[in-house]
């Protein structure tokens, strides 16, 4: 047996105690961007050399099978909707409410809008497009949503052009007026009005979409270093207060910060040097989430093939190495890929919205893998 | 045009009963003849009344193939053969026959027995359909008749399973059920099929990998062993039995386990004699257990004996038949079944009738013989192994394949608009998804292949006039001869040559009057000099005996006895220059332009 195939079969074995549910899938492209559409279904993007095909799938019905788990045997996605385009789609953003998805890709700063449809056939259709307003930055454009009724789109790639477009009628009701050109490295909803916007070094912005007043600085930590490049996510909580920030550097410093006293500076809670075993010069694919429903755990990738998980509720204010609570390895010792100088980087991962320990994760090798991983033993975080 | 007709046939929408007509070169081919397991009455089987109304097929066929011994596609056989009626050879390969009628008569006795059928096909019936197999061998060419032959390839499905070429002539349908991935199908790239036919039951999914399956059978496994549970897994014994056995075998010899593994000595014998007689066609992971040992010598695994089931504490047991309807893992299935510790596992499809079945669907409490029930308390685990091709695989069979026209067969009226859509944009060839009973008519274009002779050739060269364009047609002068099985073009020479005939001649002679004031000589010199300047790369000659030629025609010039300014052209050219002296006669009637000198 080859290395790289005992590799597979210990960490299978190992992962029989360590996951309580684990599906292994090869697509035919890797996956750059997914979204949630239901509970149970997800909308993917790969990307070949010059198309990308945009996939809506049903998780495999073992994973949510309940009582009859057992007796359920299908393992397997579904396809149940599926389009090609001829752009490399780099962003993917689900309307919650609809049966809409938006996409952008690397080259421009254009939305295009798509059906999933419904039952009688299985063909994404496009149904319009947003026009991009300025010349796309280095990072592609950023994309967020909020239930809203009719439904809209916050889009921009810099600070200066962050648009808040009604879907149906192409009318913009936001407009952020600004002269910085700094790119974005995320753009959030923390209700259904206020929104945050990211830059990638390290600044934060925040703005009321329904108020025509230009987004207003929540300046970083004093600390954190502007030249580097950084990722940030919001946890949204019941009010804007215990709304918690983790700010994540390209040199694998996180910072937790808050938004409670609503000062600038922003308040720093806690800090750590984590161990990103970055082995990657691209750093396009970098994703950072706080886990949805595990109190003070944000998960990180892009850096590597793995998805580290960490637990914040212990750090301190004073910066020291931390480990990660959980890793998920699967992709890196499962790579087909024939170069094993050029391992895997794993370009996307999500959290599902209410399964706790559910994620799903794509690599470059094109492996997607849903799991559902078990707390290692010692104090575990609380469920939220 | 020559075309190729598809029928899938069956009367419903329904998955399972897999039965495709092929009409190819005037030949008409059963693909598969499955049985429906949903169904109790004649909907289970394929609708035959397509081919005929009324009576025996045997006339209507030339022959019937079966891919493999699954039920969706051999299980209405000897129903086909015996009770509608066909004479005719079926095709299989050898480990297809072996195993078919041993899956039929436990079929067969499930659902006369148990469901009490009375329309069902007999132990007899099994017998007399299996005596019409024709055996077929891997990369074997058959010559069913003159002109139909067909060829088996291995599909690595399951055990004995075939993709079948078909070939009438330049026309050919490969059919294939799945391929495994890790089939080497080296042959496949050279073969370009003017249909490939494929099941795609599962081309809308994308299927976990084999080995997470395994994953989750060892973690449900150990599991049970480490709460002191019993395992039964009940198999048939050509299933998973042996790779899930290899499997175990190797995570106890890890994990250092001794909770005991057994395997029932029915199985064992069974098992040995198959593998033995067809171990060229199991997979690289078997074979080389097989050669390495002996099949059942593990470390771990022993043979079972019946007294072992009351043994206390964990163990784990494979025993047939595989869905609990009989036998040795019945009698043990009733003994561990009321202990929730335990669990059963169920690696594949059990038939409406079977305990399987019923605890598979959730029943509890099963009824007995003498009307005893028996409580379900142990945990009941479906776990599925089958191996069909999902979208990516369908994809890369294409890519291998390289067919001319892609054919899907699909029993669920599931939309495959995506799909399809995507075959034709990265293959650009047509995709048809035929309903059953749906008829498409493929067309093809075979070329036809013709020998030249090698003087025709070079004589057809050495012509002059512009260079045959391989785009362009360009009429040429020969004689086809059609000899027992081949074409070949040669000269007309040769032809009358072969059959003994002379040659006659046939020449034209033409007219053309002409206004031309000078002398004869002059005239035929501004002849020579107009056709020079018009027809570049035609041989034009001036010769000393007074006439010009183009090519091999020949032009004289003579004056009128009237008038000496009416000159009388005479152009002769043999019957295989018509096209040319037609051309000079018309454009010789035009007249000379002044400017010639």
């Amino acid at each position: 047996m080859s290395e790289s195939e005992e590799d597979f079969d210990n960490w299978i074995i190992d992962s029989l105690k360590s996951y309580k549910d684990l599906h292994v899938f090869q697509m035919e492209h890797p996956i750059n961007v997914m979204d949630w559409t239901s509970q149970k279904t997800v909308c993917t993007a790969g990307s070949g050399s010059s198309k990308s095909e945009i996939l809506e799938l049903c998780l495999p019905p073992k994973l949510f099978a309940d009582e009859n788990k057992s007796l359920c045997a299908g393992r397997d996605f579904t396809v149940l909707h599926g389009a090609f385009t001829d752009r490399i789609v780099s962003c993917l953003q689900h309307v919650p409410g609809t049966r809409c998805i938006v996409t952008g890709d690397e080259l421009t700063s254009d939305l295009q809008v798509w059906d999933l449809g419904g039952d009688e056939s299985d063909i994404i259709r496009r149904t319009g497009s947003i026009k991009g307003k300025s010349q796309v930055s280095e990072g592609g454009v950023r994309m967020a949503t909020t239930p809203t009724h009719p439904p809209q789109i916050l889009h921009g790639s810099t600070i200066c052009d962050i648009h808040l477009t009604e879907l149906n009628t192409g009318t913009t009701l936001y407009k952020n007026e600004s002269d910085s050109a700094e790119p974005l490295s995320s753009l959030q909803f923390l209700n259904d009005r206020v929104f945050l916007a990211s830059c990638c070094n390290g600044d934060v912005y925040i703005a009321d979409s329904r108020m025509s007043a230009s987004c207003r600085l929540s300046s970083p930590p004093e600390s954190l270093d502007r030249c580097n490049l950084w990722w940030t996510n919001a946890s949204v909580g019941p009010d804007l207060s215990s709304c918690r920030i983790i700010s994540l550097s390209a040199t694998g410093e996180a910072v937790v910060s808050d938004l409670r006293n609503q000062k600038n500076p922003r308040n720093v809670v806690s800090r750590a040097q984590l161990n990103l075993q970055t082995h990657q010069c691209n750093l396009d694919h970098v994703m950072l989430w706080w886990a949805p429903e595990l109190k003070d755990c944000f998960s990180v990738s892009g850096f590597s093939g793995e998805v580290q998980i960490y637990d914040t509720s212990h750090w301190r204010t004073e910066l020291q190495e931390v480990q990660p609570l959980f890793q998920h390895c699967g992709h890196a010792v499962s790579s087909t890929l024939s170069d094993r100088d050029v391992p895997p980087l794993v370009t996307s991962h999500i959290w599902h919205p209410s399964s706790p320990q559910t994620l799903l994760s794509a690599a470059s090798d094109g492996s997607v893998h849903v799991w559902d991983w078990v707390i290692p033993s010692g104090p575990e975080p609380e469920q939220l | 045009m020559p075309e190729i007709n598809v029928t899938p046939l069956g009367a419903g929408q329904d998955v399972g009963r897999s039965c495709i007509l092929v009409s190819i070169g005037g030949k008409n081919i059963m693909l598969d003849c499955g049985m429906h397991m949903g169904y109790n009455d004649d909907r289970r089987f394929p609708d035959f009344s397509y081919i005929t109304q009324n009576g025996r097929l045997t006339e209507f066929l030339d022959c019937v193939i079966i891919s493999h011994f699954h039920l969706d596609h051999c299980g209405a056989l000897p129903y086909m053969s015996e009770m509608v009626g066909y004479d005719g050879p079926i095709y299989m390969t050898h480990p297809t026959k072996a195993i078919c009628p041993i899956l039929l008569e436990d079929f067969r006795k499930i659902t006369v027995d148990k469901k009490g059928e009375t329309n069902f096909f007999t132990s007899q019936m099994i017998k007399d359909c299996m005596k019409k197999v024709v055996p077929l061998n891997l990369h074997q060419t058959v010559q069913v008749d003159d002109e139909l032959e067909i060829k088996a390839y291995y599909a690595g499905h399951v055990l004995g399973a075939a993709m079948v070429q078909i070939k009438v002539g330049l026309e050919s349908v490969v059919y294939t059920v799945s391929v495994n991935k890790s089939v080497q199908a080296a042959w496949i790239d050279k073969c370009r099929p003017d249909i490939l036919i494929s099941e795609s039951t599962y081309a809308t999914t994308i299927r976990d990998s084999k080995r997470c399956r395994e994953r989750d059978f060892l973690k449900k496994v150990h599991e049970t062993i480490e709460r002191g549970g019993k395992v039964l897994i009940p198999v048939f014994a050509l299933g998973r039995a042996q790779e899930l056995c290899i499997l175990l075998e190797t995570f106890w010899e890890r994990m250092n386990l001794k909770a005991p593994i057994y395997f029932s000595t029915g199985l064992t014998e069974k098992a040995n004699h198959y593998y033995k007689l067809f171990i060229t066609w199991t997979n690289q992971k078997i074979r080389k257990t097989f050669v390495q040992r002996n099949m059942f010598e593990f470390k771990h695994i022993k043979a079972f004996d019946r007294s072992y089931a009351d043994n206390p504490g964990p163990m784990v047991v494979f025993a047939t038949p595989g869905m609990l309807h009989a036998g040795q893992s019945l009698q043990i299935f009733k003994k561990w079944a009321g202990n929730e510790k335990n669990m059963v596992i169920m690696p594949g499809y059990c038939v409406q009738g079977t305990i399987g079945h019923k605890i598979l669907n959730g029943q509890k409490k099963l009824e007995m013989e003498g009307r005893a029930t028996l409580d379900v308390k142990l945990q009941v685990e479906y776990m599925s192994f089958s191996a069909h091709a999902d979208a990516k695989g369908i994809m890369q069979l294409i890519r291998m394949a390289e067919p001319r026209n892609m054919l899907l067969v699909h029993g669920e009226g599931a939309k495959m608009e995506f799909l399809k859509g995507k075959i034709e944009q990265e293959f650009s060839i047509d995709c048809y998804m035929p309903a059953n009973g749906e008829t498409v008519t493929v067309k093809t274009n075979p070329s036809v292949p013709v020998d030249i002779s090698l003087n025709l050739l070079k004589r057809e060269m050495a012509l002059g006039g512009p260079l045959p364009d391989p785009k362009k047609p360009r009429p040429m002068h020969g004689t086809l001869i059609m000899k027992e099985n081949s074409l070949k073009l040669v000269s007309s020479e040769q032809a009358l040559k072969e059959l003994g005939l002379n040659e006659h001649q046939l020449r034209f002679t033409c007219r053309v009057q002409l206004q031309d004031p000078h002398s004869d000589a002059d005239t035929l010199h501004r002849i020579y000099t107009h056709l020079k300047g018009l027809l570049k790369g035609y041989s034009i000659q001036h010769l000393p005996d007074g006439t010009v030629m183009v090519e091999s025609i020949v032009i004289k010039v003579s004056s009128s006895s009237e008038d000496t300014n009416t000159k009388v052209l005479l152009l002769s050219w043999s019957y295989q220059d018509e096209d040319l002296g037609s051309y000079l006669s018309n454009l010789l009637k035009k007249g000379l332009p002044s400017g010639l000198c």
